[in-house]
């Protein structure tokens, strides 16, 4: 791809500006120059699935057939009971049934028949809590650690700990639901403290996937080659002054990275040359599953050229549909796990069979769960005392169920793993060290987990 | 030990009647000692060991104990530091110690009769000996606590650097390292940086001349003087307090809600910095405005003081109520306050003793208790009358309005009974069964669902299950009718009401009385030490500080006055030093401390001590006075050097410590835009008001929470006014500022980051606005200098960069602009993309 790309810029006489030498110190100068990992670890890139809103986990990977016993029933000895909301009810059963799938015999609900014959390959962690049960906290917590704002994202963590593969696209990469971003905005992929190049970028799943990518209408490519042409030219006469300055040409060396970002920004999101049979494992061509599809089968283009995070949301803000089913809980869950159950699972298969399902690390997960109780009749309120994700792909061990909820769903009882538990695991899974990888500010060595964190061994392979 | 095991194992065979007295009197005190301070009310981690029931409840990572069985039990595999996290942190227990647990877990882990006198006491023992952290001689003796002592500067051989102290300090330090000062800049590169400095934007060729052409000896300090005299002075270094400040224009979180009168205290900046307000009165109007006021003060200045108040509003607020929320609000206001202007991050001893810094944690939760008292304050820019007036206005018409909703109520309330009897029919049947069981026989769980029921059909404004347009579908022609007159009445009556007056957004205390607040143990908001006092920073107060007594009929604590007058004392030894040291930072490129907001063991030791001290003593003598700074500071020779490289000195100081060159600085994003601004001739230079919405593409606001941004198209003249006046909202960033490493308006930043990336390219080459002011600039040089190439390169170079092309710069040049009438607006852009732009020389 590089020699396609290669064409137009060689005429730009970067190389006769800087020497070989020099360029090479750019290279390495640029903060997102691939660094290596400190464990070794199978996982190169993460792909995460952030269902916002909160997906009821008693609804999909955590059965609690004690909810159709006890339907109506309030619900008691699980200590006190908080509805974010106000006016909890009693036990509402699921509208779902459950299977086993695999050889692990893990438990999906009816909502995930895709995902679900992958049982094998995701890691359940049923026992999750978060410190947090309104959406912005929580947002903040799993994207960032801290249920406060200004702290970098777990991508911007991972790519400055590894940097990226590709200098030709942004090492982070988010797409928002076609509805509308997550509520925070921005500073949920934010760098927080650290310097702009670790900050999300998001892309737009059409048309030119970065606002500002491509230069104006009435400029053709061979009078943007012209003009960065006469930049350089004019540039040079400062950088005579100040030759020992690797700033100033490190500038002039992302003029370069940013006519090549133009076109392979646009190429790398660009499916139209995808096949039939790719087009079909995601439901490309089904309305209901055409978005995300999109975004998920973008998400592995992106991953197979070398980004280092992705992150997809399902479900918009406050004002659009989202997981957050304070009332009709069914139409709410059918609609957003039908839109997204089939992407995901073509996501892993599509994956396995590129050889990429072992270097890439998928993360399916909310902010938080929901209550075994019901609210407005037919809704279920946030709940972040207990919650499932799922984790699959390189160094996971697949068919796993780690911890436990309550016999409600309520509370994680058995083995409780907090945010912190699963953000070391991540950064683990792709070769980083929770506690060693450190970023100073104002005094203090900080880390994605504070002073917090285990790893999860049982989900690591 | 072996003793006690046997008597164990007889328990074991039951040969003895287990009577395990000793073993838990012993074993509770064990962990009295070493546990109970994290896991004792403080719950760390949710474990609460000091009685049985919360023991064995164990805590979020699950039982800690299982009885019988050390072995299994998690407290046992930890403090054998078998499990990690080992415990206790940072040290094992005794043997012993672990032996008798060990047997004390086997026998079932019972505990003793605890005496509840006692067990207070001990833990109240406990928790004093956690709030005690003495501080040492020494590290009183550390140098930023102790007084600023101003030496005299040394004597150098060259006669020139002998006038300013600062020449003197810096030259015999750049010496003993066998440094040579970089050369005099020459004149067009020393007013394009005292410019850019002083006001944040490039001078005009007319600007440029004079100055060259100006040969008298004072032609500099008179420039200096000019340049401080502009308005523009204090709309450039009041962006710089901004980062300090948190500045920002939203709430920050979820709702992200606008502060459409936060403005007014980015205006007090403004004005504070062109009137060269002293330094000592600026912290004291920020941190305790409210508290300096009397009958007497004159309206315009208490005005201000008010208004000043808003540093400590500006956090982010809406992440959390309840005690929790008030913590963390308070943490930004103790983290900031304390960063801005004592340079220390006693914020770091919220949970703990600072573990750097002698800044014990009951220092933390003193300096909180100075805001512990205070409440957000919307404070009216009128007068008592007028906010009567407003009040008894809206009431009038609220009343007006109560029949009209009355009727309009009576006349839906049949259809919605109706609404609600089939919405109910279409539950399932628990639920129906619920419903339909009388009040007084219904179970807990019926209760609770027929609770909800009611309030979800009957007033639920967000799932709309019955909402006014179904009701009024129902309705007969008629009834519709009247159902939409009442609805038009009520809405007339609504536009009646008047405009809220103008606001700003202050801080004043609840009262006179101030609110108890109390040590925190391990920062959790229910491990309630002891009561706490106001109190300063121990180790930088030599005596201990006495806070003043609010006088009869005060209507605050005036321990924000207290705090005030502490901070902004000349016996301080480190406001002068840290405020001294920004001074610098911003005209040098780097502090004389590189971390200018942690004077600390943790950031950077100062490059030049003595002149550090000789800065921050003059700064007092001086009358506080900022302007004074940046005559001392500009007038020096240091100032005035090259930024050119020089092998030698790069060999031997890479990283300028000694400050033996002028660094280059990437001018900042907000720079940036106001230069092209400048340069394109559509700056507007009008000082103040309410924030500007410049445009920014829907692609990025979408991801917010409110996808409103009120953008302005790129060519329309309301936006051309300086980057100071862009609305800043926590959740969508203006994208030039985002990509040029603004803060993130949310923490207190004290260094921006200086980041070269290629998105800030792309942006340069692609952006409309760019691409707008381009054609502006383009437009601007076509009309004054005419249509030959040679002359629109010549005063392109003029305005973008202060000087005449070089020849071959020149010939490329025009040819370049010569090949199509539309290169030369291409051609301009290419000015705001070259370094030398976006560098400060």
């Amino acid at each position: 791809m590089l020699s396609q790309l290669g064409g137009g810029i060689g005429s730009l006489a970067f190389l006769d500006l800087l020497n070989r030498e020099a360029l090479a110190a750019e290279r390495n100068k640029n903060p997102l120059a691939p660094k290596p990992q400190q464990v070794p670890a199978k996982a190169k890139a993460v792909i995460s699935i952030f269902c916002y809103g909160g997906v009821s986990h008693v609804d999909t990977f955590d059965p609690k057939p004690e909810l159709l016993k006890r339907q109506g029933e309030r619900m008691t000895g699980v200590g006190d009971v908080v509805a974010s909301m106000g006016t909890p009810g009693g036990l509402m059963p699921s509208f779902w049934k459950f299977k086993k799938y695999g050889q692990s015999g893990l438990e999906v609900s009816e909502l995930f028949p895709n995902i679900a014959q992958h049982a094998d390959d995701i890691a359940v962690i049923r026992s999750m809590n978060a410190l947090s049960p309104a959406h912005g906290p929580a947002l903040f917590q799993m994207n960032t650690g801290t249920i406060l704002a200004g702290a970098p994202s777990v991508g911007s963590w991972v790519t400055y700990g590894l940097g990226t593969e590709n200098e030709n696209l942004p090492g982070y990469v988010v797409f928002t639901d076609n509805r509308g971003g997550p509520i925070n905005g921005a500073p949920n992929w934010g760098n927080g403290y650290m310097p702009a190049a670790y900050q999300g970028t998001q892309f737009r799943s059409s048309g030119p996937p970065i606002v500002d990518l491509r230069p104006p209408a009435d400029r053709t490519n061979e009078e943007q080659v012209e003009w960065l042409k006469i930049l350089n030219k004019l540039n040079e006469t400062h950088l005579e002054k100040n030759p020992l300055d690797s700033e100033l040409s490190a500038r002039i060396y992302t003029y370069e990275l940013a006519y090549k970002m133009q076109t392979s920004a646009t190429e790398a999101i660009d499916i139209n040359k995808e096949t039939a049979a790719t087009r079909e494992l995601y439901g490309l061509d089904d309305d209901v599953t055409g978005y995300f599809g999109r975004q998920a089968l973008m998400a592995r283009r992106l991953v197979e050229r070398g980004v280092r995070y992705v992150q997809l949301y399902s479900g918009g803000g406050n004002f659009e549909p989202s997981w957050d089913a304070h009332w009709d809980l069914k139409g709410n869950h059918e609609q957003h796990c039908a839109e997204t159950d089939k992407p995901i699972a073509g996501l892993i298969k599509d994956l396995k069979s590129r050889g990429l399902f072992d270097s890439t690390l998928i993360v399916w997960h909310s902010e938080f769960g929901r209550l075994p109780i019901s609210e407005r009749m037919d809704g279920r309120d946030h709940n972040a005392y207990g919650f499932s994700v799922w984790l699959a792909g390189g160094g996971v061990k697949g068919g796993t169920v780690v911890g436990a909820t309550d016999q409600y769903g309520y509370r994680a009882v058995e083995n409780p793993k907090s945010v912190y538990d699963l953000h070391a695991t991540i950064l683990r899974l792709v070769g980083l060290d929770f506690d060693k990888l450190t970023y100073r500010f104002n005094g203090r060595d900080m880390r994605l987990t504070d002073v917090h964190g285990h790893l999860i061994p049982e989900v690591l392979a | 030990m072996f003793h006690r095991r046997s008597v164990a194992s007889l328990f074991a065979c039951g040969l003895l009647l287990p009577i395990p007295v000793l073993h838990a009197a012993d074993a509770y005190s064990i962990l009295q000692k070493n546990c109970f301070v994290c896991h004792g009310a403080a719950k760390t981690s949710g474990l609460d060991l000091r009685t049985s029931d919360s023991m064995l409840a164990g805590g979020m990572h699950g039982a800690v104990i299982v009885p019988s069985d050390p072995e299994q039990s998690r407290l046992y595999k930890l403090i054998t530091h078998v499990a990690e996290p080992a415990m206790p942190p940072g040290k094992k227990l005794a043997d012993d110690d672990i032996e008798t647990l060990r047997i004390w877990i086997e026998a079932g882990a019972p505990y003793p009769k605890i005496d509840a006198k006692q067990a207070d006491a001990a833990e109240k023992a406990a928790q004093a000996k956690l709030e005690e952290r003495p501080i040492t001689e020494s590290e009183r003796n550390y140098w930023a606590f102790r007084p600023v002592h101003a030496s005299a500067p040394p004597k150098v051989a060259e006669a020139a650097w002998n006038i300013n102290p600062i020449d003197a300090f810096a030259l015999s330090a750049m010496k003993a390292k066998g440094l040579k000062p970089s050369p005099r800049a020459d004149k067009r590169t020393l007013v394009r940086r005292a410019y850019i400095d002083l006001t944040g934007l490039p001078p005009t060729p007319a600007d440029i001349d004079a100055f060259v052409k100006d040969s008298s000896p004072d032609a500099w300090p008179k420039l200096i003087d000019q340049l401080l005299a502009s308005p523009a002075y204090g709309e450039r270094w009041a962006r710089h307090w901004m980062d300090l400040a948190r500045y920002a224009d939203s709430d920050g979180f979820e709702f992200d809600k606008d502060r459409p009168e936060a403005w007014r205290y980015r205006d007090y900046l403004v004005n504070a910095f062109n009137s060269d307000k002293p330094y000592d009165k600026f912290i004291k109007e920020q941190l305790a405005g409210d508290e300096y006021i009397t009958k007497d003060t004159p309206p315009d200045i208490a005005r201000e003081s008010i208004i000043a108040t808003g540093f400590l509003r500006l956090g982010p607020s809406g992440g959390g109520g309840g005690e929790r929320g008030k913590q963390d609000s308070l943490d930004d206001i103790v983290a900031t306050t304390s960063m801005t202007f004592i340079g220390m991050t006693v914020g770091c001893a919220r949970c703990h003793n600072h573990k750097f810094d002698p800044i014990p944690q009951k220092d933390y939760y003193r300096i909180q208790s100075v805001f512990y008292s205070t409440r957000p304050y919307t404070y009216p820019l009128v007068g008592a009358t007028d906010v009567a007036k407003y009040r008894a206005e809206v009431n009038r018409i609220t009343e007006l309005q109560r029949p009209f909703r009355k009727a309009k109520a009576d006349l839906e309330a049949p259809y919605q009974k109706k609404l609600i009897d089939e919405a109910i029919s279409k539950l399932p049947d628990y639920m129906q069964e619920a419903w339909r069981t009388p009040a007084d026989k219904r179970t807990d769980g019926q209760k609770l669902n027929v609770q909800q029921i009611e309030k979800t059909l009957t007033n639920d404004t967000l799932a709309h299950k019955i909402d006014e347009p179904m009701i009024v579908s129902l309705m007969t022609e008629e009834e519709r009718k009247k159902h939409q007159e009442l609805n038009d009445k009520i809405e007339e009556l609504e536009t009646q009401k008047p405009a809220m007056y103008p606001t700003a957004m202050a801080i004043t205390d609840s009262g006179p009385t101030p609110q108890s607040s109390y040590f925190l143990m391990r920062g959790v908001p229910d491990a309630k030490g002891s009561l706490m006092q106001p109190g300063v920073l121990t180790v930088a107060s030599a005596v201990e500080y006495i806070f003043p007594k609010a006088p009869e009929g005060a209507q605050t604590t005036w321990r924000r006055r207290g705090f005030a007058e502490w901070v902004a004392s000349p016996d301080n030894p480190l406001t002068p030093r840290v405020m001294v040291n920004r001074i610098w930072q911003h005209h040098f490129g780097e502090g004389i401390v590189r971390t200018p907001s942690n004077f600390g063991k943790m950031g950077e030791q100062p490059s030049h001590p003595q002149l550090l001290d000789w800065l921050a003593a003059q700064f007092v003598q001086k009358g506080w006075s900022m302007k004074a700074m940046h005559r001392l500071m500009m007038n020096s020779e240091l100032y005035q050097m090259s930024s050119n490289d020089n092998m030698a000195d790069v060999s031997i100081d890479p990283e300028n410590r000694l400050f033996w060159r002028m660094p280059r600085e990437r001018v900042e994003a907000e720079v940036l835009r106001d230069s092209m601004l400048a340069v394109s001739g559509k700056l507007d230079r009008k000082l103040g008001g309410a924030c500007i919405f410049p445009y920014i593409s829907p692609d990025i606001f979408q991801g917010s929470s409110h996808r409103t941004w009120p953008g302005k198209a790129d060519d329309d003249p309301a936006t051309f006014r300086r980057s100071i006046y862009v609305f800043s909202k926590r959740s969508i960033r203006y994208p030039l500022f985002e990509a040029y490493d603004q803060p993130n308006l949310i923490n207190t930043c004290d260094r921006r980051n200086r980041s070269t990336i290629s998105p800030q390219a792309l942006l340069l080459m692609n952006n409309n606005f760019i691409i707008t002011q381009a054609n502006f600039f383009a437009e601007r040089v076509r009309k004054e200098a005419g249509s030959a190439p040679a002359a629109q390169v010549e005063l392109a170079f003029q305005l973008a960069l202060g000087r005449a092309p070089t020849p071959s710069e020149k010939t490329s040049s025009v040819a370049y602009v010569s090949a199509n009438p539309k290169r030369l607006a291409e051609f301009c852009q290419a000015m705001f993309n070259l370094n030398e732009f976006a560098y400060r020389p």
